[in-house]
């Protein structure tokens, strides 16, 4: 599926709604809404409860809104209610996670609610809002309150309570658009998680920016080119680092704390002077700009902002220098099969991974990992692609065991998942590979190696919470044990040791460092030694993984 | 099943209180709007005295746990969608709760529920 959408050239004009809307307006209002969840999609998947980057809550719901638009998207149809259908199959089709669920299911009641409706006016609105929280609500038998379904439910109050003072279609969406944002502000009232993580309800919020942004579109409010800054937090400075263009030869990011409220029209329109791929963060006040300069303005961004704020931290990467070693280390060497042989696909979160399972043996690799799982149809690619027909695949991450699954059943080819939950065991299972050797006796082998190894996991918290009884503040380091959170301190070093003494590595023989990108080799060099003091009779191996968010994967057997 | 040791003794957790734990986070998830008997007696066993494990099998080897679920999901949903919601859920709270690893937990779709017709 594509990522992106031409854009109707009648967004950001100020539409008349009058006091009926067709199935064109409509469209045109689901689309005002994936562009605006679009534009606000990492500030969604920034609001994730558990202290680990694993939010993808704004990605799901613009998975599952494209999917219902690309239904629609050559439709011509003026019927709204046909219209309406026809959004409701396509986003219960595409619906992607449980907020992508829920939303298919309010879409669903929405266009049941129409009937076969030509167009729509202000009363049929309030009771399509009301039927969209109806069929919300039947599809669980527990109603979490504080959640999406609470926001559907405020959402469909407010309507009704508006409409007797006969508003028009566009004083009514106001009043719509209002009690969503207060419901989703109460949030944290309603459901105690949300309150001790300090966030308001992902999934409530994801559908608050979808009505907010037909309503931008109503009021002629701009969709596209708004200036957003994200949380410091969902900055994902690495992946900018995937391609670099002449002009963009240094990587420059500097934090600095403002002297006064920034303008961020001027402070992007200065930047974009200066150089390409800007982005800028906010937390706490602190700012953090990033942005790609050719070799003659490295210092232009710093003295830029020197101007503006107190400079805080300034780093400066030669981008060309790191391409080219990136490049000459990119080669991956993939185990050829031929028919009737047996290939292994495997599930890789950074480059240094995907090498290694190349190098045991595997012979397809789908990227993918804790913030960004792959498609069905991306795995299923991979199998088809395979000249085999007897395949193994290792997701190597719980949540993407499933799609796994999923693609599995979809092929005609024969397929087994053994379901490792992470990096660890996906290579624990793969030293058990044979190409020439049994399917079932191989697929046996290597269910029963994913027990014989512990993972270990060293990350830093997003934000402050306590979970299992751990307190944890925002920037301090963590370490998970077999996904469960055991530790917070102040040091990866500590996180490090305390991980490998709950995990009873006395009782082991073999520990396995993989370092992500997020860390120096020089840390990385200096921590594994002070291990090997710890443990002097064990064998330690360190390797590149590469992974993003993670500083270490680490194997315990 | 024993769960762990300290110096003063051991702990137990048995088998039926871990489906419980399994049956009210699938009860809990959304889209699964019951569970099922997993057969014909044990449907008759449950209309004489209401288990609180119905619709959910466990396995234990002793050191990890497996879960097969039976479940009831409401018509009008992407199924594969909702089931790994379910999946998810309960081994989050299952080895929250009792700290052992989940090697494996399967969903069976018995019925679909239908509330409206569209």
């Amino acid at each position: 599926m594509s990522n992106s959408f031409e854009i109707h050239p009648s967004i950001g004009k100020q539409t008349d709604l009058g006091t009926r809307i067709d199935g064109q307006e409509l469209k045109t209002l689901v689309e005002a809404g994936m562009t605006w969840l679009k534009v606000n999609q990492q500030m969604v998947n920034a609001l994730n409860v558990f202290p680990v980057p694993d939010g993808d809550t704004g990605t799901n719901m613009l998975l599952t809104m494209q999917a219902a638009y690309s239904e629609i998207a050559q439709s011509g149809e003026r019927n709204v209610s046909k219209m309406a259908h026809a959004i409701a199959q396509g986003a219960l089709m595409g619906a992607r996670g449980n907020s992508g669920v829920i939303l298919s299911q309010l879409w669903r009641g929405f266009a049941r609610a129409l009937d076969s409706a030509e167009t729509m006016d202000a009363a049929m609105l309030v009771r399509a809002l009301a039927e969209s929280r109806n069929t919300a609500y039947k599809g669980v038998v527990r109603p979490v309150e504080g959640t999406i379904l609470t926001v559907a439910k405020e959402i469909a109050a407010a309507a009704e309570q508006e409409l007797p003072q006969a508003p028009s279609l566009a004083d009514l969406f106001e009043s719509v658009v209002n009690a969503a944002d207060a419901a989703v502000k109460r949030t944290p009232e309603l459901l105690p998680i949300l309150k001790q993580a300090g966030v308001v309800d992902s999934g409530g919020k994801g559908l608050f920016i979808i009505l907010e942004g037909m309503l931008r579109h109503i009021k002629g409010q701009p969709l596209e080119g708004v200036v957003t800054v994200q949380p410091l937090a969902a900055m994902q400075l690495e992946e900018s680092m995937e391609a670099v263009e002449p002009g963009q030869d240094f990587e420059v990011v500097v934090d600095f704390r403002p002297y006064q409220p920034l303008d961020l029209e001027k402070f992007y329109a200065e930047l974009s002077e200066i150089g390409t791929s800007i982005q800028v963060g906010e937390g706490d006040g602190m700012y953090r700009m990033h942005i790609h300069v050719p070799t003659e303005n490295r210092y232009q961004p710093i003295d830029y902002t020197m101007q503006l704020g107190t400079v805080t931290k300034v780093a400066i990467e030669n981008l060309l220098a790191q391409m080219e070693s990136e490049g000459s280390k990119s080669q991956l060497s993939l185990h050829p099969v031929e028919p009737g042989q047996i290939a292994v696909v495997a599930v890789a979160p950074g480059k240094g991974i995907a090498r290694i399972f190349a190098s045991l043996g595997v012979s397809a690799i789908v990227e993918g990992g804790q913030t960004m799982n792959p498609s069905t149809e991306q795995i299923l690619a991979a199998f088809e692609n395979l000249p085999t027909d007897q395949i193994i695949i290792l997701p190597n991450n719980k949540n993407i065991v499933m799609a796994a699954q999923a693609a599995a059943s979809m092929t005609v080819k024969k397929v087994a998942v053994i379901p490792s939950r992470s990096v660890p065991q996906g290579l624990s299972a793969m030293l058990r590979m044979e190409h020439n050797g049994d399917f079932d006796t191989i697929v046996e082998d290597m269910n029963q190696a994913l027990g014989d190894v512990e993972t270990g996991e060293i990350t830093i918290a997003t934000r402050s919470i306590e979970i299992n009884g751990v307190k944890v503040n925002s920037g301090e380091v963590i370490a998970l044990l077999n996904g469960q959170l055991i530790e917070s301190t102040s040091s990866i070093e500590n996180a490090c040791l305390q991980l490998l003494q709950k995990a009873h590595t006395e009782e082991r023989e073999r520990i396995t460092f993989f370092y992500g990108q997020n860390i120096s080799k020089e840390e990385v060099n200096r921590i594994v030694d002070s291990v090997r003091a710890v443990y002097p009779d064990h064998e330690i191996e360190l390797h590149e993984g590469g992974q993003p968010h993670y500083q270490f994967i680490i194997s315990i057997e | 099943m024993k769960e762990m040791s300290n110096p003063l003794g051991n702990i137990y957790v048995s088998q039926r209180a871990i489906a419980t734990i399994a049956a009210q986070s699938a009860l809990a998830s959304y889209g699964v709007v019951g569970l099922a008997a997993k057969n014909l007696a044990e449907e008759v066993a449950q209309t004489l005295v209401k288990d609180p494990t119905k619709g959910v099998e466990l396995h234990f080897d002793g050191r990890s746990i497996g879960v097969d679920l039976y479940l009831v999901i409401e018509y009008g949903m992407r199924i594969t969608t909702v089931a790994s919601s379910v999946v998810d859920a309960v081994r989050y709270q299952i080895e929250k709760a009792t700290s052992l690893p989940v090697k494996y937990v399967n969903v069976h779709v018995r019925g679909l529920r239908i509330s409206d017709t569209d």
